[in-house]
């Protein structure tokens, strides 16, 4: 029976790995103690700013990671073009993410599904809560309100050719008190594809609750004390014990 | 010396990294004198039946993959480089393959179980039979699949390893010096390097 996956997302500022609070660079890390022997994948991506560092920094830490990590690695980051999709997987990726550009240019999603399998098209949603309760969809990296739903846009971009939904509660990003799980649960019902979930996770509950109440296909996890050999391996044990099928 | 067979589709790059993870030396070519020199083949793949086989022709690669499978050379395909070595596939339309295996190559069924497709993820390999292959292997071993088609082997005597996903389909085949799987060894972590350290020092 197939695995419910846990997954590692390494936010990259201009090759340096950095954690995030609320989308703003937070802590900065080096990539050296990454041990992805437990990890079911990877996903990298570039938040370097437009025209604040160097597009191939970025690309050095996905070849990297590419030769070292025997699992699948999911790269993105303002992705633009099929060249990008392209130089991603050349240098090692398995998958691509997009997210603004997808929002802006859907046909994006349709002509990469085409060219290489929609199971290597992520399309990554960002979202926030607005006051009367209603989420709405961010693009630009979480700046530019778009007046769209989470939703409506998950199931447009599964009918363009998306593979996978990476769905980020912008509110919780950060914050460690637990993923958005009624954004998360919202997603995941409403679209056929698997969902990934991101945003929040502080402790091992968390992702059970990701799972459970957010009706998640993998849970993602940005923070940095999660990213060992033993606290990958300790969460899965949790998982398992909680009734989640995992890898071990 | 390893060649992984470069025909244009497919995750070159992470199968070589894998191969001298594992202690062996390995370069990506379509030379036919490279092919010819090989100790161990790999037809790794990503992508679609028809445009694999197409590159596979246009390359002029048929013919020294052809010479070294009758050598008795080892020849490891890897999920569509599995397929490839069927006599056929079904994805979309009707495709010739390199007819190595007595299999034809068809869609995941899971008008039953309902399970989306592609298959995407970590998942079983359950093993039918010994091999050299699996020396290592537990049989709790997880592998990393992404695929929306399998090999169904006619010739059941070939199907060494199963999986399950809403059906029983073919994980693992080996006749002769042949050897397929339909998994991702390479984005496999410990076993899927085990599996290929096996490929390349007990075959």
């Amino acid at each position: 029976m197939i695995r419910k996956r846990l997954i590692v997302v390494l936010t990259i500022n201009n090759g340096v790995l950095f954690r995030t609070r609320n989308f703003i660079p937070d802590y900065r890390y080096t990539l050296n103690f990454i041990d992805a022997w437990s990890v079911d994948e990877i996903i990298v991506l570039d938040i370097t700013r437009p025209g604040e560092g160097n597009k191939e920094n970025f690309y050095t830490v996905v070849e990297e990671l590419a030769t070292k990590c025997f699992v699948p690695l999911a790269a993105g980051g303002s992705v633009r073009s099929i060249e990008d999709f392209r130089s991603l997987l050349k240098i090692g990726a398995d998958k691509v993410v997009i997210n603004t550009e997808a929002f802006s240019r859907p046909e994006l999603i349709t002509e990469a599904a085409n060219t290489f399998g929609s199971q290597c098209v992520v399309v990554s949603i960002d979202a926030k809560k607005r006051k009367n309760g209603e989420y709405e969809v961010f693009t630009e990296y979480g700046n530019k309100s778009t007046n769209t739903t989470p939703n409506d846009w998950a199931q447009k971009a599964q009918n363009f050719g998306a593979g996978e939904i990476m769905i980020t509660s912008i509110d919780h990003d950060g914050m460690l008190e637990g993923y958005d799980n009624e954004l998360n649960r919202l997603i995941s019902q409403n679209v056929t594809i698997p969902v990934l979930v991101c945003g929040g996770a502080g402790k091992w509950q968390d992702f059970v609750d990701g799972f459970i109440f957010g009706q998640a296909e993998a849970v993602c996890t940005t923070n940095i004390y999660h990213f060992t050999e033993s606290s990958i391996k300790s969460a899965k044990r949790y998982l398992e014990k909680n009734g989640v099928f995992v890898r071990i | 010396m390893v060649v992984i067979v470069d025909y244009n589709l497919g995750n070159l790059k992470s199968v070589a990294a894998a191969v001298e993870r594992v202690g062996a030396k390995a370069i990506i070519s379509n030379a036919r004198i490279d092919i010819r020199k090989a100790d161990k083949l790999i037809l790794p793949g990503v992508g679609a039946f028809r445009d694999g086989m197409q590159n596979l022709k246009t390359l002029n690669l048929i013919e020294p993959l052809e010479e070294a499978r009758r050598k008795g050379i080892p020849v490891l395909g890897i999920c569509l480089g599995f397929q490839l070595m069927a006599k056929e596939s079904y994805e979309f339309g009707h495709h010739n393959g390199l007819g190595w295996l007595n299999a034809s190559v068809r869609k995941i069924d899971t008008s039953e179980s309902r399970l989306p497709i592609p298959h995407v993820g970590w998942n079983d390999l359950i093993k039918l039979k010994g091999s050299p292959f699996f020396e290592g292997i537990p049989s709790a071993a997880l592998f990393y699949y992404v695929h929306s088609f399998y090999v169904d082997c006619e010739d059941t005597e070939i199907v060494i390893g199963e999986c399950e996903y809403g059906m029983k389909f073919t994980a693992v085949a080996q006749s002769g010096n042949i050897y397929g799987t339909q998994f991702h060894p390479e984005k496999s972590q410990y076993y899927g390097l085990v599996l290929l350290k096996n490929f390349i020092e007990n075959t």
